[in-house]
């Protein structure tokens, strides 16, 4: 044996090693309970993720495109103002007639959404930058489409999150952690549908989470408080009675879901949807 | 028959890999976030943390309590599916505080967010083209915002 | 359009044409130059690294002159890869997370895992093995701090009697074997990071792992050629033309394969013509004609080649002097091609909108942590890398054994 080394100094070592890991692993636990408790007392006391499940559907026959919702929305969350991120916005759709003598069954297809469709007070449309829709007689279909998190059943989001950062909860809801996101944008790629963004101060990825901190206290989200004309219709499929709005939507309207073939199962389902809307 | 000898290359790696590997691992116990994979990968603490938020907007059943007669009025008319705060703006500070924090009256600005005529807006929605409807006047000189039905 | 977070007037008037999704219309893509770099860095590892295995594996005895050129190249480029990722994370000092509770259905979370069995299971092993001979004897006779270096490395190992030395060679051959799925593996998952983005019709298919494969096996033997030449020249040496020759043919003809999986990607789009077609075309027509028609097919792929496959054809009819000429200017044109076509791959996929309705621009700014600049720096770092690399391990001071042999050579 080496001098300096012997069996007890060795043991004695280990048996210190041990003793050290042990205690930081009780303080690991003691630190997470009290953690929980400090973090949680803002939060609604009783809700249980397990007994909701939460849903907004959407009426495009409804939808006036005041922009009330875009507005609310950013108002509710703190979204950046500028530069153009939304967890909701409004697009509209201008579908123009055919030209005459030619065999087609419709004209041109435009799509807008200038600031995200939100109007400032006092401002009929937005202003900036300037939209050129085509003249009122050209017009074959128009309307508009609110957009947000289509809350799919299989979120490509969640899916490719490296770290579980982003996740869906078990009451319908897709949300991300901000204090375990990384930042690196792989489920912004991966949205189909355009609902994620990188916000610019938090440098992290964010969303519609369905007013998360609204919803589990018995409020609705604000895009649906605010919506003049119920185009945005919301509901706890767990605990809706069948004469609640979010039943009687899908008993009175066939629906459709925004790109299909991707195989994501939207769970936000679309009345009075055109085959131009993306 | 030779004995084994373990050769001292392969010792050594195999006491550095014995090493990494439990470093990584006691370094994974400590550094996971408490309450993670208990609802699914992710941190359960989580949705808490995101719930406890402040609401903005009070909603419409918090003006109820203060504001009953204009709640009433507004529940005659067409103006029934509306929230107060989508005209008012946001209420939760006025609903908490209502001395200190008070709501905007509102001005012909806000109708004509919703009726000004657009191409793109359903039929069976009142629209009017502000520049030919009335120009220069106040909408309120004819229209009762909280019951359109009205006449002030 | 103002920014009133930073109190800094800053236009930000967003560049698009047609209709793009109001989140997708921003200054600059969200994956920018970094994440163009990050493929780039990691297939040139796994090529440099095929192509060392060429003589470990498949008893290539002509390239064992830039055997262990390739090796060090390897390495010196992996220790740089994760710095274009750290620094385009919004949050980089919580990179940790990915190996801590890594998400086992995302693609982009075995990079901890595959990056550090690849650096220390297969590389520095194989170069430890291929080195230990000679760090021992040069901890011994170098003095001072280079010395201690050499002895760290040593591990404290220091048996170099014939069985440890056969020891030596057949691990090193068991690590050579295992190290080319790993190098597969360790660039085919950025490839399929990519490739199972279902949301962008550009990325979103089965060939865009074997495509990022191909490619990197050809930027890396060109990387090889390319640095064999310099360290050359610098060293004012004869290069081994056989050597040469033989790293050209595996260029040439991991060439035609990489050629021929990206023309069969570019047909099949063209031929079944999908939704969104249409726009990819504008987009790669107006956004990507200078980086695609110019950048990779032209002077990255064809010219290249032309060259290349002449150079195979008619060998005998062409000088030396001329040859390693071609041979430069090929090596050259295919890492800039290459790098086109990481470009052409990342940000193409970003300048058209998931609304199949727009496209958007890239206006690359100089300065900040994702300009040209830092690209630039990331870019040179490598090299930097390589060359106190090769000042410490391949240096022509120090005398080297050479490597270990499976048989011992005759006396």
């Amino acid at each position: 044996m080496k001098p300096g080394f012997s069996r007890r100094r060795i043991l004695g070592n280990l048996a210190g090693t041990l003793g050290a890991i042990a205690t930081f692993a009780v303080a690991k636990k003691a630190k997470a309970a009290v953690q929980k408790v400090l973090v949680t007392s803002d939060a609604p006391k009783g809700y249980d993720p397990h007994q909701h499940q939460w849903l907004m559907a959407i009426d495009v026959d409804r939808c006036i495109g005041c922009g009330h919702c875009v507005e609310a929305c950013k108002r509710e969350n703190h979204v950046p103002e500028e530069p153009w991120y939304f967890r909701t916005w409004i697009e509209r759709y201008v579908i123009t007639k055919p030209a005459p003598g030619s065999a087609q069954s419709r004209g041109e297809v435009f799509v807008f959404s200038p600031n995200g469709g939100m109007r400032k007070p006092g401002e009929g449309q937005p202003k900036e930058p300037p939209v050129d829709l085509p003249p009122k007689e050209e017009v074959q279909h128009s309307f508009f489409v609110p957009k947000l998190c289509n809350l799919c059943h299989h979120s490509p989001c969640a899916q490719v999150c490296p770290v579980g950062a982003t996740f869906d909860a078990p009451d319908g809801t897709v949300l991300v952690d901000p204090k375990y996101c990384i930042g690196c944008g792989f489920c912004i790629q991966a949205c189909p549908y355009g609902c994620r963004f990188l916000n610019p101060i938090t440098k992290t990825a964010e969303k519609c989470t369905l007013c998360y901190h609204r919803i589990t206290r018995g409020l609705k989200p604000a895009c649906v408080e605010v919506c003049p004309t119920q185009a945005r219709i919301f509901g706890d499929m767990k605990q809706a009675a069948p004469d609640d709005p979010i039943r009687q939507f899908f008993q009175n309207h066939r629906v459709q879901c925004l790109k299909p073939h991707l195989g994501t199962e939207p769970r936000v389902l679309y009345a009075g949807l055109d085959k131009e809307v993306r | 028959m030779r004995p084994f000898r373990m050769p001292p290359q392969i010792l050594r790696l195999v006491l550095l890999t014995v090493g990494i590997v439990t470093s990584y691992l006691i370094a994974r116990f400590f550094l996971t976030p408490a309450s993670f994979g208990e609802l699914g990968w992710f941190r359960a603490n989580a949705l808490m943390e995101i719930a406890s938020a402040k609401p903005v907007y009070a909603g419409k059943k918090a003006c109820d309590e203060c504001h009953s007669e204009e709640y009433q009025k507004l529940s005659q008319a067409e103006h029934k599916s509306l929230s107060c705060e989508a005209c008012h703006g946001p209420g939760a500070e006025h609903a908490d505080n209502p001395d200190i924090h008070k709501m905007t009256i509102l001005t012909f600005s806000h109708c004509v967010r919703c009726h000004e005529a657009d191409p793109s807006r359903p039929k069976w929605h009142k629209q009017i083209n502000p520049k030919t409807h009335y120009p220069g006047q106040v909408c309120t000189e004819c229209h009762v915002p909280h019951q359109p039905n009205e006449v002030p | 359009m103002t920014n009133t977070v930073t109190n800094i007037v800053v236009e930000m008037i967003p560049h698009f044409e047609g209709y793009v999704y109001p989140n997708e219309a921003t200054q600059q893509p969200l994956w920018s130059i970094l994440i163009v770099l990050y493929p780039y860095i990691t297939g040139l590892v796994a090529g440099a690294f095929i192509m060392a295995s060429l003589v470990r594996v498949f008893n290539v005895k002509a390239l064992e002159p830039v055997y262990r050129l390739s090796m060090l190249t390897a390495f010196a480029f992996l220790l740089c890869a994760p710095l274009p990722l750290l620094f385009h994370l919004g949050h980089p000092e919580r990179c940790y997370e990915v190996m801590i509770t890594p998400h086992l259905t995302s693609p982009m979370a075995i990079f901890g895992f595959v990056y550090a069995w690849y650096l220390m299971a297969v590389l520095l092993l194989e170069l430890w093995f291929d080195y230990r001979r000679d760090l021992v004897r040069w901890a011994d006779t170098t003095p001072g701090f280079r010395g201690l270096l050499y002895r760290l490395f040593t591990v404290g190992v220091t048996d170099l009697s014939e069985p440890a030395i056969r020891l030596d060679a057949t691990i090193g051959h068991v690590l050579s074997v295992v190290g080319i799925p790993s190098a597969f593996l360790l660039h085919g998952y950025v490839g399929f990071i990519f490739g199972s983005v279902k949301a962008n019709p550009w990325w979103g298919n089965v060939l865009m792992p074997i495509i990022f494969i191909m490619s990197a096996m050809v930027s890396g033997i060109a990387l090889c050629v390319f640095n064999y030449m310099v360290l050359s020249w610098v060293r004012r040496r004869t290069v081994d033309m056989r050597c040469l020759d033989v790293m050209g043919m595996f260029l040439f003809y991991a060439l035609v394969v990489d050629a021929a999986i990206e023309a069969l990607d570019w047909v099949h789009r063209v031929y079944s013509a999908e939704e969104g077609f249409q726009l990819m075309q504008y987009m790669a027509r107006e956004k990507l004609f200078y980086t695609l028609n110019l950048g990779q097919a032209l002077l990255g792929t064809l010219v290249p080649l032309v060259l290349l496959g002449g150079l195979q054809l008619i060998r005998k009819r062409f000088s030396e002097l001329v040859r390693r000429r071609l041979y430069f200017v090929s090596a050259l044109l295919i890492l800039v091609g290459v790098l086109a076509m990481r470009w052409n791959v990342v940000i193409g996929g970003q300048l058209f909108s998931k609304s199949l309705r727009g496209v958007m621009s890239y206006k690359m700014e100089f300065a900040g942590l994702e300009g040209w600049f830092m690209g630039g720096v990331l870019l040179a770092l490598p090299f930097v890398v390589l060359t106190v690399l090769i000042t410490l391990f391949l240096s022509e001071k120090l005398p080297s054994a050479g490597h270990p042999e499976p048989k011992p050579a005759p006396v």
